[in-house]
């Protein structure tokens, strides 16, 4: 798909811990728009990879180009400000405190002088607004996250990324405490996000899952990139055996 | 069941649980209006004006340092060291005001500056030293015992004076100062806790130092804001009690035997705080506090001998620590 556009581009970006050599010189692209899956092993180097386009890591080397420009990923801050949202794997979300509080944390809404206080009619019409954009079924946002199920506490997660302007939201194995249907309702909720015209960077080991949501499709082993591969062109057998570290032709 | 409940299980569930949990939040209220009838009818000199204005005092010395004690355990620390800034807050009011002979407004500012002092020095322990706060504090307040031990060369400090207790007891309406100085606590504690950011943050830090941390809430910041203000009713507390005894009251206890760290920590149980932080309503402290005022001015009333009160009230504590535990394993 020559037509796609990158909004994300990794160049020869390395990261070593100790003598752990975690991510070897990874030219990654990230198309705009679409589900960019990332799959590997255990221990592949998907997380440090996620970890460094966040801005939670540091590279010690290469670079990275963001909507083309050669850019710096400096702190999660930095990485919000680039419109980059990591959603982490345990949500974050603050079980006793209720979904409007959780999707504005850190972000508040304030009014009046000093931005002291907290503008909650307005943070309560956004959640709404929000949430029924991507199709969550929260019936009461004032419900605590601890009463909530895992697919609607992922709706809670992206949510947030969204309010804070997120474009390339990352997703770090949203369904894989999920049951059936939970799961159904995640990948309902990336197929909506896309045709919001986000762009999902996917991290997953359910090769099935990723085969029916995503667009792309990025093995690493060992902690290089092997290779990205359209779905349609690639074939289950063909990623499963480069996942395992065969280098296709 | 209960046996099974302590020990974690989730023997109910959903709406019933919900119900239980609001029971145990919100039974404090009804506990002490039926307290309150029960003293009317068989303490005497219970619902009498003089009484109740004296309820009402010493409710407002607890209650002013659990205000505070309430915002730090929201934010997940456990403040060990009310004694410690109370005794140094003691001693340096009346250092200031009888043996300095500064002026009362000017000895009220270095007595809170002195909580300020001892609240950025738990924070600089905890946040910095990266040590829990409960064990933190406990250390901490050794330290300011001994400094006003030091200070004060292990006297007491009679305050012969005039002027402190008048103008710091003044009475408003009929009711002491200190009265108003309490609700004024927990109004601004309210307003401060479900109406601004920073005590959006203070919930979210206690509850969850993680999540909050990732979402960027600065947590560090946060801590120590919550440590200082602890700090600060606990100061501001010792004002009080140094003005109504008229002389230092060193460890805080002899005197001000319902100002200290186990009182506070019995009413912020009891008001439905997890002591895990993150969780509770600051109003229902208020009631907390009030409830044990009038259970030990109650039990005194009616002649029960004060080694009973005490135990009395450490069974009250024992029993609002398993309802803590009982809500957090249930929620």
């Amino acid at each position: 798909m020559a037509s796609d556009e990158v909004i994300l581009e990794t160049t020869e970006v390395d990261k070593s811990f100790g003598a752990v050599h975690a991510v070897r010189s990874v030219s990654w692209k990230v198309y705009r728009g679409r589900v960019n899956a990332l799959v590997g092993d255990n221990g592949a180097g998907k997380s440090t990879l996620i970890k460094l386009i966040s801005g939670a890591l540091q590279p010690n080397s290469g670079g990275f180009r963001v909507h083309g420009e050669e850019t710096r990923i400096g702190g999660p801050a930095g990485a919000f400000n680039l419109g980059i949202a990591a959603v982490y794997q345990d949500l974050a979300l603050v079980e006793n405190r209720d979904v409007v509080m959780n999707m504005f944390l850190g972000s508040e809404l304030t009014r009046g002088p000093g931005a002291i206080f907290l503008d909650h009619k307005g943070m309560l019409q956004q959640a709404h607004n929000v949430l029924d954009d991507i199709h969550a079924r929260i019936p009461n946002v004032r419900e605590m996250v601890r009463n909530l199920s895992g697919g609607q506490r992922q709706a809670v997660a992206v949510g947030r990324a969204l309010i804070r302007g997120g474009e390339i939201i990352i997703m770090d194995e949203p369904t894989a405490a999920l049951g059936v249907e939970q799961t159904q309702e995640v990948l309902q909720l990336i197929d909506t996000l896309r045709g919001q015209g986000k762009t999902i960077i996917l991290i997953s080991h359910n090769i099935q899952q990723v085969f029916e949501i995503a667009d792309y499709i990025s093995v690493m082993f060992h902690g290089e990139m092997l290779g990205t591969r359209s779905r349609d062109e690639a074939t289950e057998a063909e990623v499963v055996a480069m996942i395992m570290g065969k280098r296709s032709p | 069941m209960l046996g099974r409940l302590m020990q974690g299980e989730r023997i109910i569930s959903g709406r019933r649980r919900d119900h239980l949990l609001f029971l145990m939040d919100n039974g404090i209220y009804v506990v002490t209006v039926v307290l309150f009838i029960i003293f009317v009818f068989f303490a005497p000199f219970f619902f009498t004006q003089r009484n109740l204005v004296n309820i009402l005092i010493s409710a407002s010395l607890a209650g002013i340092v659990t205000a505070g004690y309430t915002v730090a355990i929201l934010a997940g620390q456990i403040d060990t060291s009310t004694q410690g800034v109370l005794a140094v807050a003691t001693v340096t009011t009346a250092l200031l005001f009888e043996e300095a002979g500064f002026s009362l407004p000017l000895t009220v500012i270095f007595a809170l500056a002195a909580g300020i002092a001892a609240g950025l020095f738990n924070g600089l322990i905890v946040v910095n030293g990266k040590i829990v706060a409960f064990v933190a504090t406990l250390a901490t307040q050794g330290v300011m015992i001994a400094i006003a031990l030091f200070l004060s060369g292990g006297q007491t400090i009679t305050i012969a004076r005039e002027g402190l207790q008048e103008t710091v007891f003044i009475r408003v309406f009929g009711i002491p100062s200190s009265v108003w100085i309490m609700f004024l606590c927990y109004i601004v504690g309210w307003v401060m806790l479900t109406q601004t950011k920073l005590g959006a943050h203070i919930y979210a830090t206690g509850a969850d130092y993680r999540a909050a941390l990732l979402s960027g809430v600065p947590v560090d910041r946060v801590i120590r804001v919550a440590l200082v203000i602890s700090a600060l009713t606990a100061a501001l507390t010792a004002i009080l009690v140094t003005a109504r005894a008229k002389q230092s009251a060193l460890f805080g206890l002899a005197i001000a035997g319902s100002v200290d760290f186990v009182t506070a920590l019995t009413a912020v149980l009891l008001g439905g705080f997890s002591l895990f932080g993150g969780v509770g309503r600051i109003e229902r402290n208020l009631v907390a506090v009030l409830f044990l005022t009038i259970l030990g001015n109650g039990l005194q009333l009616m002649d029960v001998p004060t080694g009973i009160i005490l135990v009395v009230r450490g069974f009250a504590l024992v029993f609002a620590v398993i309802l803590s535990v009982l809500r957090a394993r249930m929620s």
